[in-house]
């Protein structure tokens, strides 16, 4: 009885898994670095990498859930930043905001319509618009006259301290965007009709086409959502900077990818804990952070990255078809 | 007729319905009408034009040429959401339900009762699941079956009972089954059976799409046979029996005219 219950947990509830790793992690870790990891600052700077990570990869798990891939989020991540720094220091930190979200919103708008008017595999379109948007970043900041660093007096307002340049409780404010960010779209996706065809269109087009839903539009908006939480999270990490660079966001798409899969997101579309996504990017960035105040090199980060992936990968399908095979 | 014609015309009419998928030709100037309180058998082999039809009557193919009256009024926008609203349901073997989401949020999946809440509109969850585990109950589900649980955990007689419960409780007036009894049981397909022939008790119109000439002479009113997209028969049960009609499935509508002329 006892083991059919738990069963049923595992069905239900896809971020159990990654859950229950975070919790052996912590104590892992814990105990395992004499105070270096589990301390009051290096929690709070694990809390602010978490916080750009796990946006990014919410926004990622959305397109995910509709059965596209969105790989360019790096890119739109490192544009956000641009666009906020870029324009902080004379329009001010809500419009600079405002102008990174409308910039992410029209990659979104452009990966999603690219993908569903053409049927071009998402994968290979975001793979592009990733190289692409890269491009456009790194030639944004070699021009002339373009100022991506705000100086040090500009840094002091509510507002700038609101978007990523200040703490609030002594965690930084984007830690706070990321858990109003999370509740929000779990409102959205488990608790209104959007969100039922979201996850639906993930589970069968073909039959949420048949119940009279627009599945392009649902992708299209998917990808428009995925593409403005990218920018959001650019322009936490770059107000929390007060600098970026054209390279700025490389390789995130890969984390935040990987913090979909750790999260138990099904690749195919259909299936999206939210709540586990975020504390994928919660893992992701603990085990980084415990490299690095161990004094492991960070390309040992990339390598430890794959093989989670693929670890978690195989073990969320065990876990899964052991939770199924009860009826 | 032209008196009572408001009132008499048929529910769908369908005039020189063509339809061409590059070369192949799937309609060939298809005519046909079908009334409320009916229950139509539309029969033929694979690739005899059925399901096309029945994929233009439901919204998901736009035929090149011809015309669809639905209660009279002439069908100008050829999408499923359309049909829906028409009130014609379609239920295929394979699609209409989603695995990955619970029976409730199956249920109600595309026209979502909602509750506005700081005028945000949220689910009413309580509707979905009162409506879902009404239809579980009425149709034939397992006891230990909630309206919670997820769809992948159903046998292929209890989706087609949810499909139909749902037919049901959006007040249709068309109900086109395509094959609903693959797959089943033979307990199950006479469960889902007896449930095509209460739709059209109720006052629907049910066109029940089958290759078994046997099983749906038992059941219908009125049989269409379709051959090579054109429609080739088109009888009321009295007036054939489901072996002769399985000979002109067999031989082809015009063959036997020609037996028929011989003889």
């Amino acid at each position: 009885m006892m083991n059919i219950s738990i069963r049923q947990l595992v069905r239900q509830h896809n971020e159990i898994g990654i859950i229950l790793i975070a919790i052996l992690m912590v104590t892992l870790f814990t105990t395992t670095s004499f105070d270096k990891w589990a301390n009051a600052y290096n929690l709070a700077s694990i809390a602010q990498i978490t916080a750009t990570l796990g946006l990014l990869a919410l926004g990622a798990s959305l397109v995910m859930g509709t059965g596209e891939i969105d790989i360019s989020v790096g890119s739109t991540f490192g544009i956000g930043a641009l666009a906020y720094l870029g324009t902080v220091a004379t329009i001010g930190p809500i419009p600079a905001m405002l102008l990174a979200a409308v910039a992410g919103a029209a990659i979104g708008l452009f990966n999603g319509f690219i993908v569903t008017r053409f049927g071009v595999s998402s994968l290979l379109l975001t793979l592009s618009t990733l190289l692409v948007f890269r491009g456009v970043a790194i030639a944004l900041t070699e021009i002339e006259g373009l100022s991506f660093s705000v100086p040090y007096d500009q840094r002091s307002g509510f507002f700038y301290q609101l978007f990523g340049g200040g703490d609030i409780l002594g965690i930084n404010t984007g830690f706070w965007w990321l858990i109003l960010g999370l509740l929000l779209l779990m409102a959205f996706l488990y608790a209104t009709p959007g969100g039922n065809r979201l996850l639906a269109v993930g589970g069968s087009a073909e039959s949420a086409r048949s119940r009279g839903i627009r599945v392009t539009r649902v992708k299209v908006r998917a990808f428009v959502i995925c593409g403005v939480l990218a920018a959001l999270a650019g322009t936490l990490e770059g107000g929390k900077l007060g600098f970026a660079d054209g390279g700025m966001g490389r390789l995130m798409e890969l984390q935040a990818i990987a913090a979909c899969v750790l999260g138990g997101c099904a690749l195919l579309g259909g299936r999206v804990p939210l709540t586990g996504v975020v504390v994928g990017a919660f893992v992701l960035s603990s085990i980084q952070s415990y490299l690095v105040v161990n004094g492991v090199q960070p390309q040992w980060f990339m390598l430890l990255l794959g093989v989670i992936v693929v670890t978690a990968a195989i073990s969320d399908r065990a876990l899964r078809d052991w939770a199924l095979r009860s009826r | 007729m032209s008196a009572t014609s408001n009132n008499s015309h048929p529910l769908i009419e369908v005039r020189n319905l063509d339809l061409h998928f590059g070369a192949f030709h799937a309609l060939k100037n298809v005519s046909v009408s079908f009334d409320s309180g009916q229950l139509i058998g539309l029969v033929g082999d694979n690739g005899a034009g059925k399901t096309t039809l029945i994929k233009v009557l439901s919204g998901i193919h736009k035929p090149n040429s011809g015309e669809v009256y639905f209660d009279g009024e002439r069908v100008k926008e050829f999408h499923p959401k359309q049909a829906i609203r028409f009130g014609i349901e379609t239920l295929q073997q394979s699609v209409g339900l989603c695995d990955n989401l619970s029976i409730a949020r199956n249920f109600y999946l595309g026209r979502e009762p909602i509750k506005h809440w700081f005028g945000i509109p949220f689910l009413d969850f309580k509707k979905m699941r009162e409506a879902s585990t009404k239809v579980i109950r009425t149709f034939g589900l397992r006891d230990n079956v909630s309206a919670d649980d997820q769809v992948e955990m159903l046998s292929g007689g209890e989706r087609q009972s949810i499909k139909i419960g749902r037919a049901v409780e959006f007040k249709n007036r068309v109900v086109i089954m395509d094959e609903p009894t693959n797959h089943l049981s033979v307990r199950e397909r006479e469960h889902v059976n007896e449930l095509a022939q209460q739709l059209r008790d109720q006052g629907l119109l049910v066109i029940y799409i089958t290759h078994d000439i046997h099983q749906v002479h038992k059941l219908a009113d009125r049989i269409v046979i379709m051959e090579n997209g054109e429609k080739v028969t088109d009888v009321a049960k009295h007036e054939m029996t489901s072996d002769e009609l399985e000979e002109v499935i067999r031989f082809g509508g015009r063959d036997v005219e020609k037996e028929e002329v011989t003889v």
